[in-house]
């Protein structure tokens, strides 16, 4: 696919909410279409018509990638959401998984892999995948991950601290598995992959300490991000970034200089502000402030509309290719479904109907 | 000569070694563990909480200094308890039902500890009838409930509704997190609402003097 088209996308003034999760849980039985392939693929679809968007995105399901570690460990099922690591897993858990990365996967895993595919054989849409970024996947498997971090920014090494030793492994072991992941999806026909890091922000990372001139974020975030892009780039398939947390400038500096094809910030950035940071090939996404969605005291349906035409307006001041959209997945949320979907209209009013793209 | 500023000065900086060294060396030296809590633990994470709420040092520095003090906490809670000396007040925290953060659930319970609460870390993912159990269990005088994600946020009205129903003397409920606002507060019926881990010390404080 090429990086262009994108930009294309950008000068028609696409709009694209990222938002498969409200067309899932309107299905009758979401858990169970969220496990079968082609029912999903099929809700994948149903979201890029709703959205009268040429590309398919999956759910934003960040519990993926740990969930299949945890399972070529062995780990039980039932406990899989809440496992953490609290000491090292060693280098026989990494033997381990670089053995099992060929087995069956589990069920979740396969229905999300398969739906790719279904949207790849059996649609004009462009689809794409979606994966977790190593960072934020070792994040979910250590108790104190900041901790660990921040001891390996002061200069702690393996050896100084357990904790760092253990996010060193952990942070090969997520690397390992994502990278699979993307192989799967590209094998499955993705043309693009959104890569989500939202855990590498200043909650993670101190800022003073980067500011000392540490390298930990180059380490544990760039390093990995590299390696993603290069996977992506050997096989012609696009990298849309997606950081949702608080970032220092340096952070988006850092993101963009990857080269992805689209860089998705979260709400708390200003991305006309941003468009100074990064390449004019990098198309910024984003950043309505879609995770407020669900309360009408912070984002009242009229300012929906405001809110879209001071971004846009910002946005073409400053000539940096843009898409509007979302600043994360747009969730459902028990009792306020109707009024989230409300506003996620709102965001595709006066859009241009759907065009099938010709990716190349 | 026990160095209660020095170890106030180790908390700040999260020097763990440090920090049990000069509790121990405090211990040692008969000072009143009362004052050792106070002049050195409780006024070193005192400074970090408020350099914190000011931007001047972020979460990582929070947790490490937090860290110092946990470790030091252990060389003077057998000290404490021998002398009759509890926390002020006891905070029952968790993560609502279906949410897996924990970070800032962790920040405020860090930040309720340095200011001498005791305080009973339920985790993440935590079902109501948890929550109210362990309020009971420890006679807790808050309870702190924490949800990030908008999904969740069903699941804490429905924690709120429990532990009222459960109808417990005198304690009080704050909801936090990111999502949360002071009208979901109202609306589930919290006594406070905690925007950031910073201010939470100052609104347990608050709604337990109302």
């Amino acid at each position: 696919m090429r990086q262009s088209i994108f930009l294309e996308l950008a000068a028609q003034g696409a709009r694209l909410p990222i938002g498969t999760d409200m067309v899932l849980r309107e299905q009758p039985q979401p858990e169970a279409v969220a496990e079968d392939g082609q029912q999903l693929g099929q809700v994948v679809v149903a979201a890029a018509r709703r959205y009268r968007s040429p590309l398919a995105i999956p759910l934003m399901d960040l519990t993926l990638e740990k969930a299949w570690i945890l399972a070529m460990l062995g780990i039980a099922p039932q406990e899989r959401e809440t496992y953490q690591f609290h000491q090292p897993p060693g280098p026989q858990a990494l033997e381990t998984i670089r053995k099992k990365l060929a087995d069956p996967l589990p069920t979740r895993s396969q229905a999300t892999f398969d739906a790719v595919a279904y949207v790849a054989g059996q649609t004009d849409l462009t689809p794409l995948g979606m994966a977790i970024g190593p960072f934020s996947l070792l994040t979910k498997m250590m108790p104190d991950p900041i901790s660990a971090i921040y001891m390996a920014g002061m200069g702690a090494g393996p050896d100084d601290e357990v904790e760092v030793k253990t996010a060193l492994e952990l942070r090969t072991i997520a690397l390992e598995v994502v990278l699979a992941s993307l192989q799967r999806q590209i094998a499955a026909g993705a043309k693009a992959i959104i890569v989500c890091e939202p855990a590498a922000n200043i909650t993670f990372f101190s800022p003073n300490q980067l500011q000392a001139g540490s390298d930990v974020f180059e380490r544990f975030v760039m390093q990995p991000a590299r390696q993603i892009k290069q996977l992506l780039d050997q096989h012609g398939v696009q990298l849309f970034l997606h950081d949702c947390g608080e970032l220092m400038d340096p952070m988006v500096t850092q993101l963009a200089s990857l080269q992805p094809a689209v860089l998705s910030l979260g709400s708390s950035r200003r991305l006309w502000e941003d468009a100074q940071l990064v390449p004019k090939d990098v198309v910024l996404f984003g950043n309505l402030p879609s995770k407020q969605f669900y309360s009408d005291e912070l984002t009242p349906p009229e300012n929906v509309q405001g809110l879209i035409r001071e971004l846009t307006a910002r946005m073409r001041q400053t000539g940096h290719p843009f898409i509007l959209g979302s600043e994360c997945d747009v969730l459902s949320v028990e009792g306020c479904h109707e009024k989230i979907k409300g506003k996620v209209e709102l965001m595709l009013n006066g859009k241009a109907p759907f065009q099938p793209l010709h990716t190349g | 000569m026990a160095d209660l500023s020095a170890l106030q000065q180790a908390v700040i900086k999260g020097d763990r070694a440090n920090a049990v060294k000069l509790t121990q060396e405090a211990v040692n030296a008969k000072v009143s563990p009362k004052e050792i809590l106070d002049q050195g633990l409780v006024a070193g994470m005192a400074v970090v909480g408020a350099r914190f709420k000011k931007n001047e040092v972020f979460v990582p520095e929070v947790l490490i200094a937090a860290r110092a003090m946990k470790e030091a906490m252990g060389v003077l809670e057998p000290v404490l308890a021998k002398a009759g000396i509890k926390p002020a007040h006891t905070a029952v925290i968790g993560t609502v039902q279906g949410d897996l953060h924990d970070i800032g659930k962790n920040l405020v319970a860090m930040m309720w500890k340095g200011a001498n609460f005791g305080v009973i870390d339920l985790g993440t993912n935590v079902p109501p009838e948890k929550f109210v159990e362990a309020a009971k269990q420890h006679q807790a005088n808050v309870v702190g409930l924490s949800a990030l994600l908008t999904t969740t946020m069903p699941a804490m009205k429905k924690t709120v509704e429990a532990i009222k129903a459960a109808n417990l003397p005198g304690v009080k409920i704050l909801v936090g997190g990111a999502p949360i606002t002071q009208a979901f507060a109202n609306e589930v019926g919290a006594d406070g609402f905690a925007p950031d881990a910073a201010t939470a010390v100052d609104v347990a404080k608050k709604v337990l003097a109302a």
